[in-house]
């Protein structure tokens, strides 16, 4: 607070002080005789107070010493001698050194105040600089390499810690820098030279944030030797504070624009699955219709085999569609709780892919658990199930669940074709797989692999093998619905 | 024989209704748009409206609230997205039911009977309800089926009850949940799994094959008889 006066400035208070009480002297001197003792008194306060009202104790203090001693010699009967006679001159003398003790002291302070201030003012304004800069910078790089820059030109050569900096192995700092950064990030608080951990350290280090985990800037010991003030590792603290905010704003504002992107990616990807299934059902519609006017009017003969092969197109248009949102990422499951016996029913009753004259069984129990998962995902990987067990050489389709193998309910599906060829496990659910055995017919090579993104989806597991007939047997594994206690 | 509005903006699809409805007798007007479709509802010469989703001015779901808005005409919606979302919104923004495309002529008729059947059962004020083989008597508090006596809950009762009134339309699952357990409920999509699969037990000959209560996979119940 109270830094000492310029050289300077003291140097030339002193000269003032001399050469003020020698004026003052001559002047009174001049004028003893009509002025009389007690004026002249008064009028050797007027060096000291001029010296003292410039500051500085020195100056003052030989200001009022010089003042008493002149007035004492020249003046004082008996002139020109330093004795002292009578009371009231040593109440001068104290009255002297008392204008100059406290008129200096008030002096002093009111500068100090006033360079505070100024210092203040200085910092406030730097700190606007600083915002303003970082401000409108909407590159993290640019507004990291910007700051830095600021740091460096007021403080001296500055660079940014991040978390990677500090537990990568090929770091520039020294141990104990290393060890003074680490301790910033995950304190929050200032370290390093001038401050009071580590000081030995040749950076100070300075946390972005007051919280564990920051980033930290880093700025290099001063120059020469000397040591940072404590005003200006404040100020250094304030900076990287709003350093920090501006990396957050910036952050957020990253984030926001990222998710708005994929809003709307999101949207015209729906929009346009949406399009595509009206282009494509529309004349399917207007096929099927025909097909069915056919039947009406020339009987039914060729109308199931048409009618089979619309169902299918159908079919491959879901799968497609499918397809396409799991190629996009754009599956999100709406779970509720399901009773396989809707889903099942529906597939079976309503799904047209039970071909005629095929046998189908199904079997579930009635203290069948719900369970967790979105119907319209899990009708159609019934739905590709069944018209796959219906593809493969065989006559019969065995639907089977079995309640819960520990928080799973089991639905399995079963046909009496070929079966899957032993080390082609995996390969039936990846995209247009078709294998070459039996009479597979039909197939687009997406059903399966439908059914295992679907499955992934709604975290449902897939076991395959081989059916007590021989054919194919695929065994989901469905979560349990799991929600309030059920009446 | 009723007067059909149907809108879609396909000339393919307005010529195949228009040649189904012709098969129960009713008569139709097909446009292609929903401006043309809303100035038409206000003209109030219509029985029933069948109405496309995708239509070119207007979504589908917006012009069904404002058809909603100035006309109490049943509305069968014609869907060709796979979204379960737009079949439900639809249904709770008023529609009374919908078909998927490609969609059986048939199926079509059959919708357009239920929901006409509605108008007819609001008019006739609530007294007993006949669907199919199950008859349901509020005011008796009494329902059967084939003429035989039903033992039920008060909440299958009156979920039976609901699914009859509908005549065949589908309720969803909310409408159901709303109606019977009340509005803080209609996400509470496992009381009605669970008072659906007691009621299978009591009217279904095979209540893991129901025939009589249909689900509609994430959208909801009807009576199919």
């Amino acid at each position: 607070m109270h830094a000492p006066l310029p050289f300077a400035h003291r140097i030339a208070g002193y000269a003032i002080a001399l050469i003020a009480v020698a004026v003052v002297t001559l002047a009174t001197a001049w004028f003893f005789a009509d002025l009389g003792p007690a004026a002249t008194a008064l009028l050797f306060l007027l060096p000291v107070l001029l010296v003292a009202a410039r500051g500085g104790r020195g100056p003052s203090l030989t200001a009022a010493a010089a003042s008493a001693l002149a007035y004492n010699f020249f003046l004082l009967p008996p002139r020109y001698t330093l004795r002292v006679h009578g009371f009231d001159n040593v109440v001068s003398l104290i009255v002297l050194f008392s204008v100059a003790i406290v008129t200096s002291r008030l002096a002093d302070r009111l500068k100090a105040r006033l360079r505070d201030a100024r210092a203040q003012a200085d910092a406030s304004a730097q700190a606007a600089e600083f915002a303003a800069l970082l401000a409108d910078k909407t590159d993290s790089r640019v507004l990291d390499g910007e700051a830095l820059a600021f740091a460096t030109s007021h403080f001296g050569p500055a660079r940014l810690v991040t978390r990677g900096d500090m537990s990568g192995e090929a770091s520039a700092l020294s141990a104990l820098d290393h060890g003074a950064a680490a301790w910033a990030a995950d304190n929050g608080e200032t370290t390093g030279h001038a401050t009071s951990i580590m000081a030995a350290a040749d950076w100070t280090f300075v946390p972005l944030h007051r919280s564990s985990g920051s980033d930290v800037l880093a700025i290099a010991r001063p120059e020469g030797g000397g040591v940072r003030d404590a005003a200006q590792i404040a100020q250094i603290e304030t900076l990287a504070g709003l350093f920090g905010r501006a990396r957050d704003r910036l952050a957020l504002e990253q984030e926001r624009q990222a998710r708005r992107r994929l809003e709307e990616r999101d949207s015209l990807r729906r929009t346009l699955f949406a399009s595509l299934a009206h282009d494509f059902r529309t004349p399917l519609t207007v096929i099927r219709a025909g097909v069915e006017a056919l039947g009406l009017r020339e009987g039914e003969s060729g109308r199931p085999v048409l009618l089979a092969e619309i169902f299918r197109l159908e079919r491959m248009l879901a799968d497609l569609l499918g397809l396409a949102r799991l190629e996009a990422d754009a599956v999100e499951p709406r779970s509720e709780p399901v009773d396989l016996v809707d889903i099942v029913t529906d597939v079976v009753e309503r799904g047209h892919v039970v071909p005629a004259g095929f046998g189908l069984a199904v079997v579930l129990p009635a203290d069948l658990p719900l369970v967790d998962a979105d119907p319209a995902l899990l009708r159609q990987m019934l739905l590709n199930l069944v018209d796959n067990a219906a593809r493969h050489g065989g006559t019969r389709i065995a639907i089977e669940a079995e309640p819960a193998r520990g928080d799973r309910v089991t639905l399995t599906i079963c046909d009496d074709g070929a079966g899957i060829p032993a080390g082609e496990e995996a390969a039936i659910f990846e995209r247009f797989t078709r294998l070459d055995i039996g009479d597979r017919t039909g197939g687009s090579g997406l059903g399966l692999a439908i059914v295992a993104g679907f499955a992934h989806a709604m975290d449902i597991v897939i076991e395959t093998g081989t059916a007590p007939s021989g054919g194919a047997r695929f065994a989901l594994q469905i979560p349990v619905f799991r929600g309030k206690a059920l009446a | 024989m009723s007067e059909v509005l149907v809108v879609d903006d396909e000339t393919a699809i307005r010529k195949l209704l228009t040649s189904i409805v012709a098969r129960d007798g009713h008569h139709c007007t097909a446009l292609p748009t929903a401006a043309k479709a809303l100035s038409a509802i206000r003209g109030g010469a219509h029985d029933i409206a069948i109405i496309d989703l995708g239509l070119p001015d207007r979504d589908g779901l917006e012009l069904i609230s404002a058809i909603r808005a100035i006309s109490a005409i049943p509305i069968v919606v014609l869907s060709a997205r796979d979204a379960t979302d737009d079949k439900i919104a639809a249904l709770d923004l008023g529609a009374d039911d919908y078909v998927t495309k490609p969609f059986d002529g048939e199926e079509v008729l059959a919708r357009l009977r239920s929901a006409l059947r509605r108008v007819g059962l609001k008019s006739a004020g609530g007294g007993q309800v006949a669907h199919g083989p199950i008859v349901v008597d509020p005011a008796r508090h009494v329902a059967t089926l084939n003429g035989a006596p039903l033992s039920l809950t008060p909440k299958e009762f009156a979920l039976l009850h609901a699914l009859a009134e509908a005549g065949g339309r589908v309720l969803t699952h909310a409408q159901i949940l709303r109606r019977i357990w009340g509005p803080a409920h209609e996400s509470d999509v496992e009381y009605l799994r669970v008072a659906i699969r007691a009621l299978r037990q009591k009217v279904e000959a095979e209540p893991s094959r129901p025939r009589l209560i249909r689900n509609e996979p994430g959208i909801g119940y009807r009576l199919d008889c």
